[in-house]
Formats: C-alpha cells, structure tokens, sequence
C-alpha cells in the first residue's frame, strides 16, 4: 500500500508541476540589448530596469496584458530599458502574488508594474516593505501607499463614444450591451455606452446583460454564453450589441454574423484581431489604451519625474477611445469627433455609474 | 425507465401499488404539460421569449456539453468509479478538439476531443482501478492537471498563431449544421401567429430542427445507445454489476479491472465530446476556462437523472432551458417563470389532494400562492438573481423531486481483486 501511496504522491506533483508549467512557461527574462539603439532614443536619461507582473493569461493573451505588453515593447524600442516580465497562474493565491512583486523589487526592478486590480493587496504589503521602490498597479488604487501609482481609465467616456456610435448606426432604435460580470469596473462601461446612445436619441431601447456575477466571474470566457445571449437580443430586435465581456465577445460576433447585425469590441481594436469571417460585423471597439498607460508612465519614470497618486488615462490623453478601422465608422466620424470634442472641453460630463 | 433488468428492485418504480406507466408515454404527458403551463404562461404575462424558436435553439445548444457530462459520469459511476474530474476531462477535449479542427478539420476535431478526454480517462483509470487511489482525490488532480496541460500545450502550439495565444486557439471550423427543409419555415409562421399552445408547440419545434448542428444529432442519439448498451446487452450488464457488486462479478468470471477501465475511459472520452461541443459547435475556438463548471453541473445531472440515461437527460434540458431563459430576455422571461411556477404547482397541488396527499398538497399549494404573489408584486427580476436561475431551479427539483436516489451500490468503493468474502 505505501508503494501506491507514494506513486500516487509522485503522480500527484507531476500534476502540479505540469500545471505550474503552464502558467510559468511565459515567464520570461527579456532583457533589452543595451546597444548603440537604446542610448540615441530616449532623451538621455538614466537607464531603468522595469519590472511587469501580468495577471492570469501573461503575455499572449489577446487582450489586456497583451495591451501592456505592447507598451512594455515600446518603452524598450523607443527608451531602451531593460525589463523583466513574470506571469500570474490560475488559482494562485495573494501570497502567490506577494512573492512575485517581492522578486522584482529585490532584483532592483524599479518601477515595478502590476497588470490587474487583483494585485492591489499584495501590492500594498510590498509597497510598505520597499519603500525606495516605486510600485504601479493597472486598473486600481491602492490607498495608504505613497509609492503606488494607481493607473486608471476613464472606460466610461470611451463607452459613450461607442454608445453614439451604436445609436447612430441603429435602424431599429434597439441596440445591447454585454458585460462579462457584474462589478462596478463593467458597469463604468455600461454607463458610460446608455449615456452616449441616449445623447443621440433620447427614447432608445437598450437591452443589458451580465454574463456573470462576481466571484465566480467565468463570464469573460464563455462564447457560448455569450452567443445565446445575443441571439437573444437580437431577436428581441437589437441591431447593434457593445460586447465588453473579454473572450465571451467573439461569440457575440459570431451571433451578429449568423443574424447580420453589428457588434462592437472592447479593450483593443478587434477588428484587427478577429478572424476574417467576423470581420464585417465589428463596427467599432472601445479602446482602452493598457498600452498608452504603461509606456507614459515608464517613460516619465525614466525622465526622473515619476507619475504618482492616482493617474486617469481618460479621452484628453488618449487613455480610451474608438477605433475606426474597417471604414464602417466614417460616415458618422463628424458626431463621434464633436462628441469627443464636448467631453474633452468638459460640457459634457459622463456618468460613470448606471 | 423500465429498462432496467437487475439491481433495481421493481418497488422502486412502482411504489404503493400503482400500476406502471410506460416511461414513453409518461415523459411524453410530463412535457405536453409543462408546454402547456408555459402557453398558459405566455399568454398571461406576455413573455414572448419563453416559448419562443430562439429559446428552444438556445436551451438545446446549453444542454448538449451538460447532457455529455452527465452521460460521461454515468459511464464511469454505474461502473463504479466516482468521476470527479469530468470538468478536467473536458477542459482537455476542448483544447484537443481545437487543435484537431485546425489541423485536420471539424469531423477530426470532434474525434480528437474524445481521445483527448479518454486519455483523461485513463489516467483516472490508472490511479483509482490498478492503483487503488481514493477516486476524489484522482478526481481532483484530473481537475488541476486537464487545465495545466492545457496551458501548456497552449504556449506551446497557439503561441504565435493567427489570433492564437497561451488562453486562446485561432479561430477553426465548426461542424456542417442543417435546417430541416419545409419543416422550419412552416414552424416559423405558424409561431408567429402567436395562437394559444399551437405557437408554443410550433416555436419549440421550430427551434430545435433550425440551424441544428451533427454534433448535437450525434451526441443525442448517445443517450438511447447508453440505454442500450448498458441494460440491454450482455456487456452493459457486466460493466453495471462491477458497480453494484465487483466481487459478486469476480465470482461469476468477470474481469473487473477490465470494465472498470473501459468504463472510466468510455466516460473520458464522452466528457472531451462535451468539451469538443463547447470549442466547435457552441463557439468556435478554444479558450482557457470556457468549460465554466459545466462537467460538476453534468455530475449533478447525472445525480438528477438518478443514474439514468434518460433521467439525466432531463435534468441537462431543464438546466439548459433555464439558462436559455435568463441568458436571452431574463429579467421578464425568469419573472414569468414564477407565474408559470405557481401554475405548475397549484395544479399539483390540487390533484395532490384529490389523491388524498394532504401534506404534499397544502404545500404546494402554500408555494404557489408564494410564487404567484411575488410574479404580481414585481415587475421584472434583477440581474443579480437571474443568473442564478438554472442552478436554482435545479436545486429544487433535485431537493423536491428526487427522494429515492438509488446509487450503485458499490460507487466509489476501492476494489481489490482477491479481496472477495
């Protein structure tokens, strides 16, 4: 019996560490070639060494940490730091994360940058232990730490934009919004897209669902769920559905396509990522420029003058937006740049709670 | 179902006296009533979408990969072994499904998947039938290891692929999917006539002969092949005594380890089926997490059906109509539901006590007046709560409907071979 007990143990931390594998396997040390390139860009400030921790999915992911992996890219092709990136596994815990954080400032990794709001405890009981380091969280804000950079977005303004765009484009006056789940990050979206549709036209239908609910959101990665759901509203005759539910938006596509109707993507440009076939139906994508963020604040830490408190990348600096490839948003790119105008001058003010 | 030969003592089914029913004509009788509750239903509160062809699309699209799950479980626990990890078992029949598809097609994807999840299977079968391992605790490491390796297989091929990546396939193609010719398109304008239980029929059926996919053909012909693979053939019979009674089965010249295996692996290869449904048929690529649960919400189908083929099938088309629901129009399609909820329950009520069933029926009674009141009061149900719905409602019927659970007798035992008194 002791023979199969441990060859069961043995199976057993095979299993982990193949499981580790998997979310380790992006980890990766990158460092930048310190070559003549490096030291003509950059306005000739002091190197720096920036530390990233993804969260789960790291680099390759299609979506929010490949959005800061491309500004990490940048910083390193247009400032020449060097880097190191880590990645989060499934089902770790925060102390996972805590041990993670700790390795970046102890490798002399300053800034450090975390991609997520999942890392803001950890990311606080790190800050405290180094106080020389500075810290930078994606998404939230960590109070009570003076050398923690809170990285936000102002979602809801570029949702507006997208929600004129979507009543523009509406012939039926019915048009949906899809969230992966129910917290109040999505809801900033969902805000933000009834405000901007119901600036256009004042009596629209608009049809909101939630995937998922919080803790368990599996929302952001069921396209099944999120197919049905939008054969639903369309058949409830929506004509366009803002799809702001990570992996779950291509189903809303594929739906769009087997009904066609429009749909529109978030985060990053999906029409650029989107299979041929789908294509045709992303109108739009609400941009949220993870990308935009990460690489101005590496860029002001390397002029010596880092970016602190809390920093809200809203539509004045480019932090969110629309994307207009495909062609299908110029003929109404005259509203969409008027009403960018008007929350940009700030007469309008968008609501970022529904 | 009547189709049982041994191990179910015949008062099981027939309890108090009561003459049988032919289990067809009794499922048949339970959903001409439960449509006729939802026209009644739709009528009155005008929540088009219950009945609707979109609905019915959607609730049989839900329930396939739960139905599979549950069919898999089914396999693995009439042969005795407890099969916790069908969730890991699936995560690895959506990935391999997706590769399959990618590289040589759908048809090879749907094939691809079942072997990814045999294989799942027969690493279960290793630990808990030669190994002796306690088969939660196999169960579990399935559900670490399925996704890991998923993962790693990701980063490995996905990486830097057209629209690839460590959580995500590129795109594939899906099976070839059909409308059944003349039959949809009359349905279609007979539901939209919106006539009182004609529509509702006609919306249900359109639904389920549009844009139907092989996939589901296939996997729903599975179910009356479990039937007769497992109670009417000699095979099906000694796999299903290795669960009741192994040593009773190695007395008589059976070889245990053997069924047990084929089972455990018959049961992986159905649950990596679920999971090929998930990345082919209900989407269209892989992507990390995208079972969300569904092989543990298959297990309690399986629980539902009281280890019955058909039984779990039932319980996977209840999960799977009221996730449609709440998943389309929820907030009035779930509100609705407790009108149709009070209907279905006074009217059991009321032939409760006609039966002389006094407790049952003032209960029921009770709760209907209950759900009625809460349908009146309010107008729609909040997101928060709608989602809920399909685990809900299965909760309850598993809580009110299923008092005889009868197991295997010896599920989840650790066999021995030699080790029989």
């Amino acid at each position: 019996m002791r023979r199969v007990t441990s060859l069961f143990a043995v199976m057993a931390a095979a299993s982990m560490a193949l499981a580790a594998c998997g979310g380790g396997s992006s980890d990766s040390t990158s460092t930048a070639s310190s070559g003549g390139a490096s030291s003509a860009a950059a306005g000739g400030g002091e190197k720096i060494k920036v530390g990233l921790a993804y969260d789960i999915g790291g680099r390759g992911d299609k979506s929010f940490n490949d959005s800061a992996a491309a500004g990490l890219d940048k910083a390193k092709a247009d400032l020449g730091v060097e880097f190191k990136e880590l990645s989060a596994t499934q089902g770790e815990t925060d102390a996972d994360k805590e041990a993670r954080l700790k390795l970046l400032a102890q490798g002399g990794y300053n800034p450090v940058i975390a991609v997520g709001f999942l890392y803001g405890g950890s990311m606080k009981k790190v800050a405290a232990a180094f106080p020389n380091t500075q810290f930078a969280i994606v998404d939230s804000v960590v109070e009570g730490a003076p050398n923690v950079t809170g990285l936000t977005f102002a979602e809801h303004e570029g949702s507006y934009l997208v929600g004129v765009a979507a009543a523009l484009k509406s012939k039926s006056g019915n048009v949906g919004y899809i969230g992966g789940c129910l917290i109040p990050l999505l809801q900033k979206f969902e805000a933000g897209f009834v405000a901007g549709a119901k600036s256009v036209k004042a009596d629209i239908k608009i049809q909101v669902k939630y995937l998922s609910n919080p803790p368990d959101c599996k929302g952001f990665n069921d396209p099944a769920s999120g197919t049905e759901t939008a054969n639903g509203m369309y058949d409830a005759g929506a004509d366009v559905i803002f799809a702001a539910a990570g992996g779950s938006g291509t189903g809303v596509f594929q739906s769009a396509k087997a009904k066609t109707k429009l749909a529109i993507g978030v985060d990053s440009d999906q029409y650029e990522s989107a299979a041929a076939d789908l294509k045709p139906v992303v109108m739009t994508s609400m941009l949220k420029r993870v990308d935009v963020a990460v690489f101005e604040y590496i860029k002001a830490a390397q002029a010596g003058s880092p970016l602190t408190g809390v920093q809200v990348f809203d539509l004045k600096k480019d932090g969110v937006g629309y994307s207009a490839s495909g062609g299908q948003v110029d003929d109404i790119k005259a509203q969409l740049e008027d009403a960018k105008g008007k929350i940009v001058a700030g007469s309008v003010k968008v609501p970022d709670k529904p | 179902m009547a189709t049982s030969t041994i191990t179910e003592p015949p008062a099981a089914d027939a309890p108090s006296g009561r003459p049988r029913v032919n289990p067809w004509l009794r499922a048949g009788s339970l959903i001409l009533g439960i449509l006729l509750v939802l026209s009644v239903t739709r009528v009155l509160s005008d929540a088009q979408d219950i009945t609707s062809s979109g609905t019915a699309g959607a609730a049989l699209r839900l329930a396939v990969p739960i139905m599979l799950a549950g069919l898999a479980g089914l396999w693995s626990e009439r042969a005795g072994i407890v099969n916790i990890g069908l969730e890991g078992m699936m995560v690895l029949g959506t990935w391999c499904a997706a590769y399959g598809s990618l590289q040589f097609g759908p048809w090879a994807g749907l094939i691809a998947g079942i072997l990814g999840g045999a294989l799942g299977g027969l690493v279960h079968a290793v630990a808990t039938v030669t190994f002796g391992v306690d088969h939660i605790v196999s169960g579990v490491a399935l559900n670490l290891l399925g996704p890991g390796v998923a993962r790693f297989l990701s980063s490995l091929i996905f990486t830097g692929t057209e629209g690839g990546g460590v959580t995500q396939s590129p795109q594939v193609a899906q099976p070839p999917s059909f409308t059944v010719p003349g039959l949809a398109s009359g349905l279609r304008s007979l539901e939209d006539e919106r006539i009182f239980f004609v529509s509702d029929a006609a919306g249900v059926l359109g639904g389920l002969v549009t844009g139907l996919s092989w996939a589901t053909v296939i996997s729903l012909l599975l179910i009356p092949l479990s039937i007769y693979v497992l109670w009417r053939t000699r095979f099906g019979l000694r796999l299903r005594s290795c669960g009741e009674n192994p040593w009773a089965a190695e007395s008589l010249g059976v070889n245990v380890y053997l069924y047990k295996y084929l089972g455990v692996i018959i049961s992986g290869g159905l649950a990596g089926l679920g999971g090929a449904f998930l990345s082919l048929v209900a989407s269209n690529y892989y992507r990390e997490a995208q079972t969300g649960g569904r092989g543990f919400i298959g297990l309690a189908a399986m629980i539902f059906g009281n280890w019955r083929p058909g039984g779990l099938a039932l319980g996977a088309g209840l999960f799977g109509f009221t996730d449609a629901l709440q998943l389309r129009q929820g907030e009035t399609s779930v509100h609705a539901l407790f009108l149709a909820l009070a209907i279905g329950l006074a009217l059991y009520g009321i032939w409760g006590l006609s039966r002389a069933r006094r407790v049952a029926g003032i209960a029921s009674l009770v709760i209907a007046a209950g759900s009625l009141a809460l349908y009146l009061f309010t107008d729609t149900v909040p997101q928060q709560f709608t989602t809920a719905t399909p685990y809900v409602t299965t909760l309850l019927v598993l809580a009110l409907a299923s008092q005889r659970l009868q197991m295997p007798a010896a599920d989840g035992l650790i066999y021995r071979k030699g080790t029989a008194k």
